[in-house]
């Protein structure tokens, strides 16, 4: 973690630029997003102290400091702020840190791994179905079968959370059983989230 | 690993850089003097443009107030609204064009472009010439001191297409734009709103032709946008709309509907139900009042404020589903909204506010004049970058979700809306036949389910990609939206690991080439006074060279083929035809046209005159 910085050796506080002279570095792509922002490696993270360390960071590199500066540095600070900000909304979102960590880890992908428990798929069947019928309703009604829908899921999405933050702390080694049956939560996930997200638009469409 | 050195803390005195709010209605500039940012004045008026060209039927266009004043005298040359063209196609604007008076038309680009005294405008070179002009009365008000740098203003729902209009409408003017940012975080810097420690914010902001709604959250100096929302097409011309209608359909049951396509009509019930709005902001009730006396109209009607709230009770709903849409995306509800901000001259009404107020349950700040707020920020954010403040910070986001069409009509999602700019995207494309050396792919922004709902930024190409079998190429396009909020796309051949040069074709917006055209256009419409002269030049030319050629046709059809002949009657009807429309272009090709068909009776006269001579007769007699 503890890189040096090759223009003064001072201690970086991220690869991508330094604290300590303003040098703006161009490290090689591939970076995990907790590298990125100065941060070990670990599925559980703590949202406010992700907004300091994005705040924090971009005030080294965001190139409304740089509108002054040569057109490479003002180009370099527009990627770097780009992939610290890609590397913030990646360990913001559950969905897409864990996929980082799958990725990283060599588990099976979203495509090769498919079983899902016989009983989730039905539960997923029957959300559906109060959504399509929560979209043929308006007032009141929409609000209610929305609302009760949003109280079944977002339990079962807490749970989840809780159950992969248990798989994945601390990371398992490559190779481990973990990976697999984490894989499994997270596709569980990407239904939880896609049904929530409907119920979102179906409320602000109402 | 390369690294870039730089003393940040070293960055000399602050230059002033222009924070111009270039609008529908009105544009201004403003800069940061005497540690604060102000309004230029000129003369102690404020140096409000209003957004209207006027050309003239000689000399340069006009902009700004004059300009507006010749709306009635001659609505035809009065070009105004024309941020609402931006980067946009004939079909997306076409409820627009219905009630203005424009002649418009596309290129084969499928941009708009807007007609005046029988010259094409793209929208680009008109906001150009709206901003030349403010960047005139700013220079002014700066004692003669001129700055190009400046910061523009945008509604924070412009799309990659409409931001890269609005920096090309910036070269085109001679300016250099160091950001375009979005108007309603420009409101939020002007507030000082970081002043008062931490907390979140809304801004809404109803301009003349746009509707923008952002959440923001304010700590330690840095204002870091968590959503935004809005409607690009929603602003205070539909609220006057409403109360135009309303004159449109009593006028057209006494006068009959043809009155409703006179020009005259169209612009004199847009202002008078302008005027009339205006007036429901101080009173409780105003007159909607018409009269033309040329078309025998004198028409009034008292309307209330609850009667025209009732008009646009639809519209104030749209607002709403913005701003609930925003807090959804923020995760923030209502009841953690600590500030409200209105911003734009239409949150002056009434019923805007009172609606605002009960949505949000707390009064909206409106301490700062709406028509002035948007450029102070932008001279705040001018200043920053200018390095003189390095305390503030802000992060903006992109307000639509970027995406790449599938093969069947679908969006895979790339970019998703509301992220945090700078940011990037990277996507792996490969070739699906044996020694394909060229991938398209379709790009679009918006949030709908199919490509042909969302906002097309265009079609791209890649080229170059070394001939392999299907499959094994392994391009990798990066998508960087910059921090104004602008696209850039490159692309990367991985799979040979040659590193080749895979060339990107955007296939939309002005390109460079047309952008560096009208820059050499010029500069104060020098290109215009040239034309005007060459075309005064070529008329000249072609008038003496039609009087000597109808002196000889006589001769000509008795000496000369018949095809000779009908080539002189062809060029004399293109030589009539070019003098009438006294388009530069068409008077040149005549002329040419001219100069090729009259060659055969050049050399029969020249004949003739020798043979005269031989006949002892004088050239006078020929």
């Amino acid at each position: 973690m503890s890189e040096q910085c090759p223009a003064c050796g001072a201690q970086l506080p991220t690869p991508l630029a330094c604290a300590a002279c303003g040098a703006l570095i161009d490290p090689p792509p591939g970076l995990s997003p907790w590298a990125l922002l100065g941060l070990e490696p670990c599925w559980r993270v703590d949202a406010g102290e992700l907004q300091k360390r994005l705040v924090r960071l971009s005030r080294l590199m965001h190139p409304d400091f740089f509108a002054a500066a040569p057109q490479a540095a003002r180009d370099l600070a527009g990627r770097n702020s780009a992939r610290l900000n890609d590397a913030y909304a990646t360990l913001l979102d559950p969905a897409r840190r864990t996929e980082w960590i799958l990725t990283d880890r060599g588990a099976p992908s979203a495509q090769a791994e498919r079983t899902m428990p016989q009983s989730f798929l039905m539960q997923v069947l029957e959300w559906n179905e109060t959504l399509d019928s929560a979209r043929e309703t308006q007032g009141a009604a929409r609000a209610s079968a929305l609302q009760n829908l949003l109280a079944e899921l977002s339990p079962q999405r807490e749970a989840l959370l809780g159950r992969l933050g248990s798989l994945l702390e601390p990371l398992p080694a490559p190779g481990s059983p973990a990976l697999l049956a984490a894989r499994r939560e997270l596709n569980a996930l990407a239904y939880l989230d896609r049904a929530l997200a409907q119920i979102e638009s179906l409320r602000l469409s109402a | 690993m390369g690294y870039i050195e730089l003393n940040v803390l070293n960055t000399g005195p602050a230059q002033s850089a222009l924070g111009i709010d270039l609008g529908t209605t009105n544009s201004l500039a403003a800069v940061w003097r005497d540690g604060r940012p102000q309004v230029l004045k000129v003369d102690g008026r404020s140096s409000l443009v209003p957004s209207v060209i006027y050309f003239p039927g000689d000399g340069q266009p006009i902009v700004g107030r004059e300009a507006r004043e010749q709306a009635i005298a001659d609505p035809e040359h009065v070009l105004f609204s024309i941020k609402r063209f931006m980067g946009r196609g004939l079909k997306d604007v076409a409820s627009e064009l219905e009630r203005l008076p424009y002649r418009a038309s596309e290129n084969e680009r499928g941009l708009i472009q807007l007609e005046a005294r029988g010259r094409k405008y793209s929208p680009e070179e008109l906001s150009a010439l709206i901003l030349m002009k403010v960047h005139d009365v700013a220079c002014q008000s700066l004692a003669g001191q001129d700055t190009k740098k400046c910061v523009i203003t945008v509604p924070a729902y412009f799309d990659d297409t409409q931001r890269q209009s609005t920096r090309d409408a910036a070269r085109i003017a001679g300016l250099e734009v160091l950001r375009i940012i979005n108007e309603p975080t420009a409101a939020s810097l002007a507030y000082g709103l970081d002043q008062r420690g931490k907390g979140n914010v809304v801004v809404y902001d109803l301009g003349g032709g746009t509707f923008d709604v952002t959440v923001l959250s304010i700590e330690e100096g840095v204002f870091q946008v968590r959503a935004t929302a809005g409607d690009t097409h929603l602003g205070g011309d539909d609220f006057d709309q409403r109360l135009a209608d309303l004159a449109r359909k009593a006028i057209a049951a006494q006068h009959g509907t043809r009155v409703l396509e006179d020009p005259g009509f169209q612009q004199a019930v847009r202002l008078a139900a302008e005027q009339c709005k205006i007036a429901l902001t101080g009173d409780p009730e105003a007159e909607l009042h018409l009269s033309i006396p040329e078309l025998r109209i004198s028409w009034r009607q008292r309307v209330t404020r609850e009667e025209f709230d009732a008009l646009c009770a639809d519209l104030h709903e749209r607002t709403l589903t913005a701003c609930r849409q925003a807090l959804s995306d923020a995760k923030v509800r209502v009841s953690e909204i600590d500030e409200v901000v209105l911003v734009g001259g239409s949150t002056r009404m009434p019923g805007v506010r009172s609606r605002v107020e009960s949505f949000f349950g707390r009064k909206p700040h409106t301490e700062l004049n709406p028509d002035e707020v948007v450029a102070l920020g932008a001279a705040v954010q001018a200043h920053i970058l200018m390095g003189g403040r390095r305390d503030m910070l802000l992060l903006d986001v992109t307000p639509l979700s970027l995406g790449i069409e599938t093969m069947g009509g679908a969006v895979s999602k790339i970019i998703d809306r509301n992220s945090t700019i700078p940011c990037e995207a990277t996507e792996g494309f490969t070739t699906y036949a044996d020694n394909q050396t060229g991938i398209d792919f379709h790009i679009v922004q918006g949030e709908r389910e199919l490509a042909k709902d969302c906002r097309s930024l265009g079609r791209f190409q890649l080229k170059g990609i070394p001939p392999m079998p299907a499959g094994l190429a392994r391009v990798a396009v990066k998508f960087h939206i910059d921090a104004d909020g602008v696209l850039t796309v490159s692309a990367k051949e991985l799979g040979t690991g040659a590193n080749a040069h895979i060339e990107i074709q955007p296939m939309h917006g002005l390109t460079d080439a047309e952008v560096e055209g009208m820059l050499s256009e010029g500069f104060r419409n020098a290109r215009e006074d040239f034309e005007a002269r060459r075309a005064a030049d070529l008329a000249t030319e072609l008038g003496t060279m039609i009087q000597a050629t109808e002196k000889h046709m006589n001769a000509a059809r008795a000496g000369l083929d018949r095809e000779s002949v009908r080539d002189l009657e062809d060029a004399l009807t293109a030589a009539r035809a070019a003098l009438q429309s006294r388009d530069p272009k068409a008077l040149q090709s005549s002329r040419d046209q001219f100069e090729r068909a009259t060659l055969p009776l050049a050399a029969l006269l020249m004949n003739n005159v020798a043979q005269k001579a031989l006949m002892g007769k004088s050239l006078g007699e020929v």
